[in-house]
């Protein structure tokens, strides 16, 4: 049984159909990519399977149990987490405070055997992406990579299954890229799903094993990113059809 | 044994030393909330403890109002709902039922959080100024009905008089006794209001007020936080309204103007004034606007008509919110914040200082 099962999915928005009879499947313990030009429906498809969105048809299913369309605090109860493109930090609070909103859900205040209490897990959440530091600081404050370290302790924190990373590596320089780089493995090792959109292909290509291609809402190419960086419809999609 | 004691003693200091004292505007709270302890003292006039009691109870409506809005975002223009349910539904059973006020006063209140439930289940739907026109509509709605079944509640009369608090003193002490009352049910209410803005349940609240979306994407049910925020802060409010039915400084009445716009929009006008967020602002804010609009200016020094009475504040405080615009409270928690961290690093540097000399 696959950890994910997506199958036709589909969301129009009035005459645009941004999501088109998408399946996919994603297994327990993989890396997954998702890329595709501005406008092919990465971000709408996340939104559909972590209920921001409800589909005009198709299912969502984890772990053979439908989700399709539930309120999205409930999906996350369930397993899915998401870090979001633009970053949405809480601003007023602090950033440890930040991660204990996720810590306070039914799902992010499971017990862990050494972690007493919110607080600890929420430090110990921020250590994993190395925000100890600047644990007091007022969200409002920190720098755009920072933030983006910050969604992603917010998102584990919630203990997901999966983790939908949207754009982890947007706008940071290649430092920050490579700490994350190896923050997102160290998560994968914690026995973290991972489902990733990204722009900067170097960097994905590093870490995903199999990587899915979207355009214009349709699903076009499935494969590892070898495969993919040769397939030609994938090059004329990105490049344009003078290649 | 004389140990233990000797360490529970010194853990109680600790624990106040950390919490309070280190935190100067918690320390500057408690030294008013003591000064107006030792008030009485000084045998004021009856006059100003009228002012200051309704001061009290303006500002327990206010902090409660503070932290529906100021901290979970959700915007209330109707408040005085609460306050007038409290206050009617005491009244109402005191004059129809004779229960006593230990009796009424809790099913005021009871009343008054109920009704937050189906009051906060629609304006979670609703947003922007829809929200703002149906929590403005709702007290209306009630003072109408009021009017309309005046033969129970005496329509525009009100009803009362209700059962009081101190029937057997006399009557100064009366007052006094009122004035403690009051004062006292403020610094519990602050208390817990202020601690619960502060707890892991303030902040899921200031995360919805920050970010809705991202809170859900928190696992958070924003919709259980939003109506516990609007039950917590409606039963404050409707405490202060259940107060005032027994109190003399409405003639131990229940009256219409507790539904009135006027009195939504007071904790509004108090939080601004104040610092909104803060859960101190409002009670500072009502309590300095309640002094200045019925000793100073009111009764005391000029004789002013009660209709010119809003703006003998409302102009002083749009003046000091250009020159302090996020508030009065937070300007001088703010500045009594900078002298804490000047005399910290002042003490840190002298502590590093004399390590050095040591080596």
């Amino acid at each position: 049984m696959h950890l994910l099962e997506v199958e036709n999915l589909t969301k129009r928005f009035g005459g645009l159909t941004a999501v088109n009879k998408v399946s996919l499947h994603i297994d327990e313990g993989e890396i997954v990519g998702l890329i595709g030009p501005n406008g092919s429906g990465k971000t709408t498809l996340f939104n559909l399977i972590t209920g921001i969105l409800k589909p005009d048809s198709g299912t969502v299913k984890l772990n053979g149990e439908d989700v399709t369309g539930l309120a999205p605090h409930k999906i996350v109860n369930k397993g899915i987490a998401r870090t979001w493109q633009l970053v949405r930090p809480f601003r007023h609070l602090p950033a440890i405070a930040n991660v204990l909103v996720s810590c306070q859900a039914p799902r992010g205040s499971r017990k862990i055997e050494w972690v007493k209490t919110p607080e600890r897990k929420a430090l110990e959440m921020l250590d994993e992406v190395g925000l100890t530091d600047m644990m007091m600081e007022p969200a409002g404050n920190l720098s755009h990579g920072n933030l983006k370290r910050l969604e992603i302790a917010r998102a584990i924190a919630t203990e997901p299954d999966l983790l939908l990373l949207d754009e982890p590596f947007g706008g940071i320089n290649p430092i920050e890229t490579d700490y994350l780089t190896k923050s997102i493995r160290r998560i994968h090792l914690d026995g973290r799903t991972l489902f990733i959109v990204e722009h900067k292909l170097h960097a994905l290509m590093k870490i995903v094993k199999r990587v899915i291609v979207l355009d214009e809402g349709k699903l076009i190419a499935e494969g590892s990113p070898k495969e993919i960086s040769k397939n030609k419809r994938v090059i004329e999609v990105y490049m344009g059809g003078a290649f | 044994m004389i140990k233990m004691v000797k360490i529970f003693l010194r853990s109680v200091y600790t624990s106040f030393a950390t919490n309070i004292l280190d935190r100067p505007g918690r320390l500057l709270s408690l030294l008013i909330f003591v000064l107006l302890l030792f008030f009485p003292i000084t045998r004021p006039t009856q006059n100003l403890l009228f002012v200051m009691i309704g001061g009290f109870i303006l500002a327990m409506f206010a902090a409660s109002w503070d932290l529906l809005v100021g901290r979970c975002g959700q915007i209330s223009l109707g408040h005085s709902l609460y306050f007038g349910l409290g206050t009617y539904t005491t009244a109402l059973l005191c004059h129809y039922q004779g229960l006593p006020i230990y009796v009424t006063i809790p099913i005021g209140v009871l009343v008054g959080t109920l009704i937050a439930v189906p009051v906060g289940f629609p304006a979670i739907r609703l947003r922007g100024p829809y929200l703002s026109l149906t929590s403005m509509a709702l007290p209306l709605i009630a003072a109408a009905m009021v009017i309309a079944f005046r033969d129970v509640t005496h329509g525009e009369e009100g009803i009362g008089p209700n059962f009081r608090f101190f029937p057997n003193l006399s009557w100064y002490k009366q007052w006094v006794g009122e004035y403690y009352l009051a004062l006292m049910l403020l610094f519990i209410s602050a208390c817990i209001i202020y601690k619960i803005a502060n707890s892991r349940i303030g902040i899921v609240f200031v995360s919805i007020l920050d970010d809705e979306l991202a809170s859900k994407a928190c696992g958070i049910n924003v919709t259980k936080y939003k109506l516990l925020a609007f039950a917590i802060s409606a039963l404050f409010a409707s405490l202060a309204g259940a107060y005032t039915a027994h109190s003399m400084i409405t003639g131990t009445r229940a009256a219409i103007g507790s539904l009135s716009l006027t009195q939504s929009f007071l904790p509004v006008i108090f939080t601004t004034f104040g610092g909104i967020g803060t859960i101190y602002g409002p009670i500072a804010g009502a309590l300095i606007i309640a002094l200045v609009d019925g000793y100073i200016l009111g009764i005391e020094v000029l004789n002013i008509e009660i209709a010119w009475h809003p703006l003998t504040y409302i102009i002083p405080v749009i003046i000091l919110l250009i020159v302090w615009p996020r508030g009065i409270a937070r300007f001088v928690t703010d500045k009594l914040d900078d002298l804490q961290e000047e005399r910290l690093l002042e003490e840190r540097g002298k502590w590093i200082w004399k390590r050095k000399k040591v080596k």
